[in-house]
């Protein structure tokens, strides 16, 4: 064997070893949601699948309201998704495009709320949209939430690498801003856009404290907290029916992330794309 | 190509959101896979539910919003139970969810409330009564319901004892219970101890656990929550007092007792049954699935825990195949057992709301503690009639001789004697008092502290805690 | 580089004014009157307010539970990026090689970033459970004796590090594996034509080249340690056994929602917002415009 061929073969064993622990507590759970609650509290544990799969699974999405918290979390995720986009590439256009008066102090002033997390502000956050009267409405899910530094600094710097001719060529051609971001940056910023949406919507999936505190009404509550209620309530778990919650809560952003991860690598990080 | 993913993205997303809305009207029979009886019944139940949920509000329906804090076959029983009283009276429509934990529904409806918004009827633990008197956002239920459809009479003594705070109920005791003894007999027959004869004091649950788990009959002898309730309980089955003004009875409590004789007992035996093996808990403050968990799974041999958990621990024992028995709480021999507070919940009323949706609250209120839904709550959960009239119907059934699990829980609140201390504490900052006592627990099960050390230091902060609450209300 | 202009006097502004609309008011507002609130003691339910000046931050400075708190906050993000990113490049440098199936293994290791911090919370807790967790059992088995996991302080935190190391580390892995394969392959051949060792390869070019990387991924990292991983302690600990794992944002959210200290509550979010400006300067000052984001 030469050495390649036997350093490849460790590194297949390492490989194959690591994705396995990644792996483990995810199959862990998809174990345990499929048994009774006799099963899981077996002892010692049970590792392979129990009886109550189906079972488990339509008590998690119904009983325990998780096909209106995951469908809320989808509303609220979408929202944010496209219109944060569209708002931080028309905010690109204005500060890459054009020349005004303050441009770069209004480029530091939004680079500058990359420093403002929501966890830091939320005292005087939930005062404010509690006296907006949002308290029990997507608004104030969503609209807090439009903007991002993140955005429109990544579609800046996007913009900036874009060869200034085409936008020349462009007002030759008579064609507006508007149009211009319409036919020529848009689709040259498919990774960039790519990698927007999968932050968002993997973002305003995961929100957990926010909704925790503001929203008062179940019928708007998201899935996170939904997760939550489901382990924290004054009677006994049924662990089965929580790694059901669990397994369903994950697969959303599981789906979109199988198919955006080309993007979100392309676009996000890295220079030399191809 | 890139384009066709985002394209896919955006069409899954709206894929997803119709499978979920989908899904969610879609039909819900009962699967076959329920092989338990117990859990047969419960996809009936949410088959119910379900139907109850997805009807749309009436029409010119009053609204009435009902906080509570159960999960489970609870939260089912409950969501039944309004679902008949929407069904039966027309023109107004509660609407019932769940908030999480006792802590998490009392912050949301101060939440709520904050926002100008509360929800009309909640249901507030005990130990959260004097912070919702103080809050001001409730108004006492025996000033709106007078007259012949509220019969204060009709509470039983230990209920009526604990709720009526400056005279008179300010809230409706709903959910009543207090911590008892669970065990496992087949384990007790294992460990050649005499089923039928579980211990009653702090000394004989060290000699059995000894035996236990010398014997090899399970690998803990005893489990319950590491949770206040429970040391709070054992000091007042010791007749000693949490607070100073007649246990905050007699006047607003200003001091905790915390460092006496009483609580060292308590301490000293808890870290005893801990460093022995004997007592196992879950590692997590507060957490009832935990000790549930060792217990259901034959790792421990006795639980303590509430007797709202008759029903569940019945269930538990039928599916694991063991046979349970339940007794009184254990007390130090070195005190006569003085008895329990009532543990539990009430359900209050928020003001600011137009007469129409108060008049139908209280209304709702009513119907949902009456005889005939306490006989009910009783017999699906093990919570005990608050009602003199629903223990006379049970008594007329036979219900305890049949149901003797049942019975332990009761005769124990019934053999309480009435004292200040098995009265309940009344402080203000209770919640934050309970976590800095399950702090002081915790640190020296891990042997961080001494038990004395422990307590005193739990003793100022506790009584920091209490003064900074008492300045922000004055 | 040469861009092009259109012309235009409010069309920009008009451009800018939802993003502009939206900080303005949801996120520079608040934290405005995040600075005024934490100068005041606020009663019960917000109904009376007094301005008590800079009490709040004295009796922070005083309380001896607090900067445990803050301890306990750097010591997890401390592990947690240090430990996360450590393993992450070793992953992806064994990730890196010209590999049959490598886009398979790739693919096997970045999924768990899309898994919430709750839902890698509710997994944990129960694989670490006393009494039926799979996690407690083996260890059970493997030390002789039972580990309490969420009962011992240290062993709570290890918890809470090895969910956050694990739920983090696809992120991590993604971001080296991209900049493993920017890399100038050129230089890496010359080192090794150079006759230096492995290690010396790694340490002087591959590591150094990596460095922008790194910055990046440490400050998201510490991100995600400071604010993240609320929805895991909530789930796990809820700040316990012993406050071992009351992070800052944790403490932060029970004075405000749970204590209703809402004054003292704002203070401790002018701390953070302290520290998280800090931490953007440092990291300015010393990566200044090396993080290239393109594409």
């Amino acid at each position: 064997m030469t050495r390649k061929k036997r350093n490849d073969l460790f590194a297949h064993i390492g490989l194959i070893i690591i994705c396995f622990i990644v792996l483990v507590p995810v199959l862990f759970a998809l174990s345990k949601s499929t048994q009774t609650r006799a099963q899981v509290f077996h002892y010692p544990p049970i590792l392979g699948p129990g009886t109550a799969m189906i079972q488990n699974y339509r008590t998690a999405w119904n009983e325990f309201n998780l096909s209106l918290y995951m469908q809320n979390s989808l509303i609220i995720a979408g929202i944010v998704m496209v219109f944060k986009t569209i708002f931080s590439m028309l905010a690109g256009l204005g500060l890459v495009y054009f020349d005004f008066p303050l441009k770069n102090g209004i480029f530091y002033f939004i680079l500058f709320t990359l420093m403002m997390p929501t966890e830091i502000m939320i005292i005087a956050l939930f005062n404010l949209v509690s006296d907006l009267g949002w308290g029990n409405n997507y608004a104030a899910l969503t609209i807090p939430f439009l903007a991002s530094a993140t955005g429109v600094f990544l579609f800046r710097q996007h913009f900036a690498s874009i060869p200034g001719e085409l936008a020349d060529a462009a007002r030759v051609d008579g064609a507006g801003p508007v149009r211009f971001l319409w036919s020529v940056l848009v689709p040259m910023s498919r990774n960039t856009i790519g990698a927007m949406a999968l932050i968002q919507f993997i973002y305003m999936w995961n929100m957990y404290i926010w909704p925790l505190v503001i929203i008062r009404e179940n019928v708007r509550q998201v899935v996170q907290v939904g997760l939550r209620q489901m382990t924290n309530v004054q009677d006994t778990t049924n662990w089965g029916v929580v790694m059901a919650g669990a397994i369903l809560a994950m697969l959303p952003p599981l789906i979109i992330f199988v198919l955006l991860h080309e993007q979100f690598t392309k676009g996000f990080a890295l220079g030399q794309e191809k | 190509m890139p384009s066709k993913r985002i394209l896919l993205v955006i069409v899954s997303v709206f894929a997803l959101l119709g499978l979920v809305s989908a899904c969610s009207g879609g039909s819900t029979e009962p699967t076959s896979g329920g092989e338990k009886v117990v859990e047969t019944v419960i996809v009936k139940e949410t088959v119910i539910v379900e139907k109850a949920a997805e009807e749309q509000i009436p029409e010119g329906a009053t609204v009435i919003d009902f906080w509570h804090a159960f999960g489970g076959g609870r939260k089912l029983l409950i969501e039944r139970m309004v679902a008949d009283y929407n069904y039966t009276h027309p023109g107004v429509y509660v609407r019932v969810e769940n908030k999480g934990s006792y802590r998490d529904t009392l912050n949301a409806a101060i939440l709520a409330a904050q926002q100008g918004n509360a929800p009309h009827v909640v249901q507030i633990f005990e130990i959260g009564s004097q912070l919702a008197l103080d809050s001001g956002i409730f108004m006492p239920i025996e000033d709106v319901v007078q007259g012949p459809e509220f019969q204060p009479d009709d509470y039983i003594p230990a209920v009526a004892n604990y709720y009526k705070i400056n005279g008179k109920f300010n809230s409706l005791p709903w959910n009543s219970s207090n911590p008892i003894l669970y065990y496992n007999k087949d384990i007790f027959r294992k460990a050649g101890l005499d089923p039928e004869k579980p211990p009653q004091t702090f000394e004989e649950m060290l000699s059995a656990c000894e035996t236990i788990v010398s014997s090899g009959a399970a690998k803990n002898c005893i489990s319950w929550p590491l949770h206040g309730w429970f040391f709070e309980q054992w000091m007042a089955n010791m007749g000693a007092e949490l607070a100073n003004n007649g246990n905050g009875r007699d006047a607003r409590a200003t001091e905790v007792y915390l460092d006496g004789d009483a609580a060292k007992t308590i301490l000293n035996w808890w870290k005893e049954m801990y460093d022995k093996g004997y007592y196992a808990y879950s590692g997590k403050l507060e957490d009832w699935d935990g000790a549930d968990a060792i217990f259901v799974s034959g790792q421990a041999a006795m639980e303590i825990t509430s007797t709202s958990d008759v029903v569940n621990r019945q269930n538990d024992a039928a599916e694991n195949g063991f046979e349970l028995g339940t007794s009184y709480l254990p007390y130090p021999a070195s005190s006569e057992r003085q008895g329990v507070i009532v543990g539990g919940a009430s359900i209050w009323l928020t003001k600011d709301h137009p007469d129409n949706e108060l008049q139908a609250a209280k209304d709702f209120m009513i119907w949902f503690t009456n005889t005939e839904n306490a006989i009910r709550w009783h017999k699906a959960t093990g919570y005990f009639p608050v009602r003199k009239s629903a223990v006379d119907v049970l008594e007329v059934e036979n219900w305890f001789e049949l149901n003797p699990a049942y019975k332990a829980a009761f005769d124990q609140l019934l053999e309480t004697k009435e004292t200040k201390a098995t009265q309940g504490a009344l402080i203000g900052a209770f919640p934050e008092v309970r976590t800095i006592i399950e702090q002081a627990v915790e640190k020296v099960l891990a042997g961080e502290a001494t038990v004395d050390e422990a307590l005193s230091a739990a003793q100022k902060d506790a009584n920091k805690a209490v003064q900074d609450y008492n300045k922000s209300v004055e | 580089m040469y861009t092009a202009k259109f012309k235009g006097r409010f069309l920009p502004w008009l451009f800018l004014t939802p993003t502009l609309v939206i900080l303005v008011v949801f996120l520079y507002y608040p934290v405005v009157q995040t600075f005024v609130l934490s100068t005041y003691r606020v009663a019960f339910l917000g109904l009376r307010k007094k301005f008590i000046g800079l009490d709040n931050f004295v009796s922070l400075a005083q309380d001896t539970g607090y900067w445990h708190t803050v301890w306990v906050t750097l010591i997890i993000t401390a592990v947690v990026v240090v430990g996360g990113l450590g393993i992450s490049l070793a992953i992806a440098m064994l990730a890196n090689r010209d590999l049959r199936g490598g886009s398979i293994y790739r693919v096997l290791l970045i999924w768990p970033f899309a898994l919430s911090p709750a839902v890698t919370g509710v997994i944990f807790l129960f694989m670490f459970s006393p009494g039926f967790g799979a996690i407690n059992y083996l260890t059970e088995q493997i030390t002789g004796s039972e580990l309490n996991w969420l009962g011992n302080p240290r062993l709570a935190i290890t918890l809470i590090i090895l969910a956050s190391i694990w739920r983090n580390l696809g992120y991590n892995v993604v971001f080296y594996l991209a900049g493993l394969q920017n890399l100038n392959t050129e230089v890496l051949e010359a080192a090794s034509i150079d006759g230096a060792t492995n290690w010396q390869r790694f340490w002087k070019v591959t590591f150094a080249l990596l460095s922008p990387m790194s910055f990046f991924l440490l400050i998201t990292n510490i991100t995600y340690s400071f604010f993240d991983l609320f929805g895991m302690i909530d789930i796990v600990t809820k700040g316990g056994p012993l406050d071992a794992t009351n992070v800052m944002i944790y403490n932060l959210y029970r004075d405000g929602f749970e204590y209703y200290k809402t004054g003292l509550a704002a203070a401790q979010s002018v701390i953070l917002f302290a520290v998280v400006v800090g931490l953007t300067i440092i990291q300015f000052r010393t990566t200044g415009t090396r993080v290239h984001y393109g594409g």
